[in-house]
């Protein structure tokens, strides 16, 4: 199934088949009240809901009075809106473009501190922007950054004549993203750093005999003995990129509604479409935006799981 | 790693990315350090003298930021739904996790995508669906319905994290206390559960980080109840016709993130560690 990266598929059974005698008898009775519990919870709030919403996809509906069934209307009508065409890109600028900012700095940051002095202080450090909310930060950097804000006053004291208008529509998506590299960055460093503390010094050490550069050693060692670590934050990011929405309605959109079109992603028009700041809510498109969402985790999911898991585990 | 690293060869690149690591650390410090300076500063200082000292600390700030703009209720409500549902969730996941990954059953796979599929549902996608269902039961703008979305939402992820914790454990120790006479709830209650001591820390921080801030659920199924995310965004909001009172917003914002860097220094070895084993193997 789709999210097969992320089940665990140890290298050696962990349990041995056996006769069922009455230890494995006792055991097996425990199945029911240990799993049961979460397992409802779970299906009556996130999957019911999902295949109703999947249900709802197909229909116009505005919330209160009858469902009027639309077969694939509103997914036609969601293509043909340009709107939903720049939250496609943008949506999709945040998966890759971000993306690949985000793993570039942690992978150079994990190569870096794996031999830095205090590289313990700069790791707890670099965490912060992960412990924030994105709320936050999104209101701490439109200070920051607004036309009379700090950001171009620094730059103005340095000499530069024409700061860049970082908030102005042109160049506000930009600046979102930014924002989101910096607030990505730290988490994803702190991950690969703790995978790469389980390779045995040994092996870092050999290859440093060898003549073996930093990068190299990074390169040969490091990367490969985190594959799996990597593959997992791979289908996270995406799915976390696939989501993204609060930053985005936060730093846009701290003037009260809906930050502006050409910032929005999936989740945003998925939101606008029940809430709308106008008038009347329109489930069946809304619905049809997060449809489209779980469709699109599930292909990345795939994707990343056929890019990633053809190498041989490595065990050590 | 000390007289070692001294002699380590190093090479142009890791010279030319080393201020990088260091300069990005040093971001992420100044902006703290801000931040707080600027919650004690009157609003005229934070606009016009954003680099200086506050002439007078403003400790006031944070009271009006308590009463006035409400963030005193915002945290008691945030406070009340992160120990909710970091506890609900870990009672609730914590077991479900030990059967699916020390348990071989016909089930145990497909029920372990099931809740890993659960990973890739978006909030909006369920949202509408939930709205329904909690305005049916009259819990629209209660606590209690947020609690249990947060919960729920939160079990994918948990259980898939306390899996790899749960499947490390070797198996020899269930034997062991089965041989000693312990029966299966009491082996996991005693033997396995304490076993998995960091990873329930991890998993109960990592909960909270997510959980305090959280903006789109609590957006959404919360009308007048605030919790602490929609009493900043609340007050942000406001701000458009009460004028800028940024010296509150910073005290504001730093009743939000302190609690969270507090807890953050405190734990922060085992938040590591459990990170490590979790997302590891």
């Amino acid at each position: 199934m789709a999210v097969r990266l992320l089940e665990r598929t140890p290298a050696r059974p962990a349990v041995r088949r056996e006769g069922v005698g009455p230890f494995e008898a006792a055991r097996r009775r425990m199945i029911g009240p240990f799993l049961l519990p979460a397992l409802v919870c779970y299906t009556l709030v996130m999957i019911v809901p999902s295949v109703f919403t999947v249900w709802i996809s197909f229909n116009d509906w505005a919330g209160a009075g009858p469902m009027e069934w639309a077969g694939l209307g509103n997914y036609t009508e969601m293509v043909a809106d340009p709107v939903f065409g720049r939250s496609f890109a943008n949506t999709m600028k945040i998966l890759f473009g971000v993306g690949a900012a985000v793993f570039v700095i942690a992978f150079v940051l994990t190569m870096l501190l794996q031999d830095m002095a205090g590289r313990k202080f700069v790791r707890a450090v670099v965490f912060f922007p992960s412990l924030v909310p994105g709320l936050v930060i999104a209101i701490l950097w439109g200070f920051l950054l607004d036309p009379d804000g700090l950001a171009t006053s620094v730059l103005k004291s340095l000499g530069v004549p024409d700061p860049p208008l970082w908030l102005a529509p042109e160049n506000m998506f930009t600046t979102v993203m930014a924002g989101m590299t910096w607030l990505a960055a730290g988490t994803y460093t702190v991950i690969f750093m703790a995978a790469a503390d389980r390779i045995p010094r040994t092996f870092y050490e050999a290859a440093e005999l060898d003549g073996a550069s930093a990068a190299r050693r990074f390169w040969h060692i490091t990367v490969p003995l985190t594959w799996d670590v990597i593959g997992v934050c791979a289908v996270l990011w995406a799915i976390g990129a696939l989501k993204t929405f609060e930053f985005v309605l936060v730093f846009a959109g701290a003037a009260g509604s809906l930050p502006p079109t050409d910032l929005w992603t999936f989740s945003v028009y998925a939101y606008a479409g029940a809430f709308p700041s106008d008038g009347v809510p329109r489930y069946g498109i809304a619905s049809a935006a997060a449809v489209l969402t779980m469709v699109l985790t599930v292909v990345l999911t795939l994707l990343v799981r056929r890019v990633m898991g053809r190498r041989e585990r490595t065990d050590y | 790693m000390t007289t070692r690293t001294v002699r380590r060869s190093r090479g142009p690149l890791f010279l030319l990315a080393m201020p990088l690591a260091w300069s990005l650390a040093v971001f992420d410090l100044f902006v703290v350090g801000w931040m707080a300076l600027s919650s004690l500063k009157t609003t005229r200082e934070v606009v016009h003298d954003p680099w200086g000292l506050p002439a007078q600390l403003q400790w006031g700030n944070y009271a009006e930021a308590w009463t006035s703009a409400a963030f005193g209720e915002g945290v008691l409500n945030s406070l009340l739904l992160v120990t909710g549902s970091g506890l609900g969730t870990i009672l609730l996941a914590a077991p479900a996790a030990y059967v699916l990954s020390r348990f071989r059953w016909r089930l145990s796979g497909p029920v372990t995508v099931l809740f890993a599929m659960g990973l890739g549902i978006p909030g909006p996608a369920i949202m509408i669906p939930i709205y329904l269902g909690l305005d049916r039961m009259g819990l629209i703008d209660s606590l209690t319905g947020l609690l249990i979305v947060y919960i729920a939402t939160n079990l994918p992820f948990s259980v898939f994290f306390l899996t790899a914790f749960f499947a490390s454990l070797p198996r020899e120790l269930e034997e062991a206390a089965a041989l000693d006479g312990s029966g299966p709830y009491h082996t996991y209650w005693r033997v396995m559960l304490p076993l998995t001591r960091s990873g329930l820390i991890a998993l109960f921080i990592l909960q909270a980080i997510g959980d305090w801030g959280e903006t789109f659920f609590a957006l959404s199924f919360l009308r007048e109840q605030k919790t602490i995310s929609l009493t900043l965004l609340n007050f942000v909001q406001t701000m458009q016709y009460t004028g800028a009172r940024w010296s509150v917003l910073f005290a504001g914002i730093c009743i939000v993130v302190i609690p969270l860097l507090l807890l953050y220094l405190w734990m922060s070895s085992r938040l590591i560690e459990g990170i490590a084993a979790g997302y590891g193997k």
